[in-house]
């Protein structure tokens, strides 16, 4: 035994085998072969139950010639010989290995484990390696594919811009050439009527020109004649007006395709926005308004195309937009995931009351909330989030407080309140302002929902809203205010200008709650804070909807993507109301029109109260 | 946080995120305050309801329903908002659900059980948050 190297088990079967052969005893059950190059097992049975056991522990002949053929053992077959039997009798079996010879222990060493041994381990660490590669390939397919999407999206943001400003210019241009056309007939008219003064007085002074006709047919002929050549006017005059009936904007230029189109457009962004969870709509205004209207719109539509960004669904923690996110793939993560970039969200929820969102500043919120319970249970919240808070009773204190210059970045409505409902009172305020609107109701049916949004509502947070609920929809419309994360760039932080100096909040302490149990399911962890923020082509997509307030003033729409789309809602809750056109939304004095949901005693006391006029004296007026 | 016995009345998670807000949680002067300023505004909008039930005024008597639900929904006191709901559907002439018109009768009938029931839901829950107010102190 002293050959043997290393001791290992290999040898030591070999071992095992050579000295089983080695005792004479057994050998009418086996022995070496003839020739002494092999080995013959001649009663399998008695090997089997006796031999076996006695070299190795276990009596299975199956097992021992598997462990045989693992050191490379061959059964010697008989085929070739005439009768096909093995000269040690039909039911013997030889094996042989060519450094298994009798009497050359020395060359038991050659005979190691063949490949198996090394096959088995390598089997399972090829198929690790496999998959490894392919998760590599995934890895790198994925980060192509999401630079793709990426390209391809903002490739897409860009054309849908260029696609509304499109529209609108030439739903402007269409105006004006239709302005233009009635311009000119006016003109026309003019210059006919011009004429046929100038005819007039010519035969005032020349009563009977040089026609003989005239002259023989008297004075009744002649007054006949006369206006008769009224109508005649002077014939470039007349190739005129030819030329402009012919091409007659009115009737060649159709803006109904356009404006059907732009709604369209609209529509898809305001839906592109917020992927509903549910039935709620969450989806936001491109823009709104008159582009006259408030400094802190600009910041808001940035907030508002960047949102356009991505739509789909649940990300998983896997926001095909955010390299960063590679790294989660192979990793089972809990389903919504918060984002990892944010390491806020991956704290888990605190019992904490206190959540900090990481505001630059303290947002203004207004609560609009008639019932105590609400107002007090949703203050506490928004204290806890960091907000400083201003409350109204109802929807005329809450216009009465904006339009006498208080400043909020988030205004919380209620809906169904005494003296003006939040609806009539979104409707007031998006007279003069856009600060974002959310409705706070639990009147959610689709109906309902989709007239908030007419009268200008950004969002809606059922009731009765949950903290998280609450969180959300702050991190959402308030995005600006959010501290840079480290994937946002500048574009994201857009500067308010109302901006007050209080700069709060230690980020560190006190973790948000994970977006993802807001029972608002918000698709995206963070809202707002796409990639593709604020690119430059928004921006000039705003400027030049800022610079162009005619084609706001002749198309009526733009601020306004989703009135139409409701317009033709069976639903809706005012069937044929005259306020459903979108265009009277600008229009105060259409207000009328747009309040009549169910409730005309509130109306009455809206128009009682006149509630749009500053009034200096009213008492609940506290300007800041 | 257990409530004991409030099972099915109370909504534990909203609740919860009420008392959550509390900075004592032996105190709870903010919960409770909360509470007991609803129980207050509760009985004296069961009041209103019973006077306009006489006056037979279902537009009032849907506001009614309409406003204890959104303070009884933000408290999580389930039964007494479910109840408030249908108060408020009945006053608006639909049936429980807000869906089907009902005439002014079936809702008036309607409106006088459904205003009982809101009441001993009301009381019941009530009883539970005293309670547990009172164990609390």
């Amino acid at each position: 035994m002293e050959s043997q190297s290393q001791g290992s088990s290999s040898s030591d079967f070999v071992r095992k085998l050579y000295k089983m052969l080695e005792n004479p005893t057994d050998e009418n059950v086996v022995r070496w072969g003839n020739d002494g190059d092999s080995f013959v097992v001649l009663e399998n049975e008695k090997f089997t139950k006796h031999i076996l056991p006695k070299h190795f522990k276990h009596s299975n002949f199956a097992s021992f010639v598997r462990q045989l053929n693992k050191y490379d053992f061959h059964k010697v077959r008989h085929n070739n010989e005439e009768n096909g039997q093995s000269p040690y009798g039909p039911g013997a079996w030889e094996f042989k290995h060519p450094d298994f010879k009798m009497n050359n222990k020395d060359a038991l060493d050659n005979i190691r484990r063949k490949a198996p041994a090394p096959r088995k381990t390598n089997q399972p660490s090829e198929e690790m390696i496999i998959p490894a590669q392919q998760m590599d390939m995934m890895s790198n397919q994925l980060v192509a594919t999401q630079a793709q999407l990426h390209a391809l999206e903002s490739r897409y943001n860009e054309l849908s811009i260029h696609h509304s400003m499109l529209l609108q210019e030439v739903i402007g241009l269409q105006k004006t050439v239709v302005n233009h056309e009635h311009v000119m007939q006016n003109v026309m008219t003019f210059l006919h009527n011009v004429d046929a003064q100038r005819r007039r007085d010519s035969r005032v002074a020349n009563p009977f020109p040089s026609n003989g006709n005239q002259t023989q047919n008297g004075n009744v002929d002649g007054a006949q004649n006369q206006s008769a050549e009224d109508d005649i006017p002077a014939s470039p005059l007349q190739h005129a007006s030819k030329l402009l009936s012919e091409t007659n904007a009115d009737v060649m230029l159709n803006p109904r395709n356009l404006e059907h189109m732009n709604e369209i457009t609209m529509r898809m962004n305001g839906t592109l926005t917020t992927p509903p969870p549910d039935l709620i709509r969450s989806v936001r205004p491109a823009s709104r308004g008159p582009p006259s209207a408030g400094s802190s719109t600009n910041s808001m539509r940035l907030g508002d195309i960047d949102n356009l960004v991505y739509p789909v669904g649940q990300t998983n923690g896997i926001d095909p937009m955010y390299s960063e996110h590679i790294n989660n793939i192979p990793y089972s993560m809990p389903p919504k995931a918060a984002d990892p970039s944010n390491p806020q969200f991956q704290e888990t929820r605190k019992k904490s009351a206190q959540v900090d969102p990481g505001w630059v500043r303290q947002p203004q919120i207004l609560l609009v909330e008639d019932d105590p319970t609400c107002r007090r249970i949703g203050s506490k919240f928004l204290y806890a989030f960091h907000c400083s808070i201003d409350s109204a009773l109802d929807g005329l204190e809450a216009v009465n407080k904006m339009n006498a210059g208080s400043k909020y970045d988030l205004v919380l409505m209620d809906i169904i309140m005494p003296n003006l409902d939040g609806v009539s009172a979104c409707h007031l305020i998006r007279q003069f302002d856009n600060t974002p609107i959310i409705a706070m109701t639990s009147n959610i049916r689709s109906d309902d929902i989709s007239m908030y949004f007419q009268h200008g509502m950004n969002d809606v947070l059922p009731k009765p809203f949950t903290k998280e609920g609450l969180l959300h929809m702050l991190e959402k419309h308030l995005a600006h205010l959010k501290k840079p994360l480290s994937h946002m760039d500048g574009g994201m932080v857009a500067p308010q200008p109302l901006a007050s100096t209080r700069q709060v909040l230690k980020e560190e302490e006190s973790p948000a709650k994970s977006p993802a149990t807001a029972t608002w399911n918000s698709p995206a962890p963070v809202p707002g804070v796409s990639p593709v923020a604020a690119t430059g082509m928004s921006e000039e997509y705003l400027n030049a909807v800022h610079a162009n307030p005619a084609a706001y003033a002749v198309q009526g729409v733009p601020g306004m993507p989703h009135g139409n789309p409701y317009n033709t809602s069976p639903q809706m809750p005012m069937p044929g109301h005259p306020q459903q056109q979108a265009g009277h939304r600008r229009q105060i004095s259409d207000i009328s029109g747009g309040e009549n949901m169910n409730n005309p005693a509130k109306r009455q006391q809206m128009y009682a109260n006149a509630p749009l006029q500053p009034q200096p004296m009213n008492p609940m007026q506290r300007p800041r | 946080m257990k409530i004991p016995g409030a099972k099915d009345s109370i909504d534990e998670a909203t609740f919860e995120q009420i008392l959550e807000m509390d900075d004592d949680e032996d105190e709870r002067e903010f919960s409770k305050s909360i509470v007991y300023d609803f129980f207050t505004q509760a009985e004296s909008t069961f009041e209103k309801m019973d006077s306009n039930l006489e006056k037979k005024d279902l537009k009032t008597l849907s506001e009614l329903g309409h406003f204890l639900k959104g303070s009884s929904a933000t408290l999580g006191l389930s039964k007494v908002k479910d109840s408030c709901e249908k108060i408020q559907n009945y006053g608006q002439k639909k049936d429980e659900k807000g869906e089907k018109d009902i005439t002014e009768d079936e809702g008036l009938k309607k409106l006088e059980t459904t205003i009982k029931q809101a009441k001993q839901e009301f009381h019941d829950v009530e009883k539970v948050l005293r309670k547990f107010y009172n164990d609390e102190q």
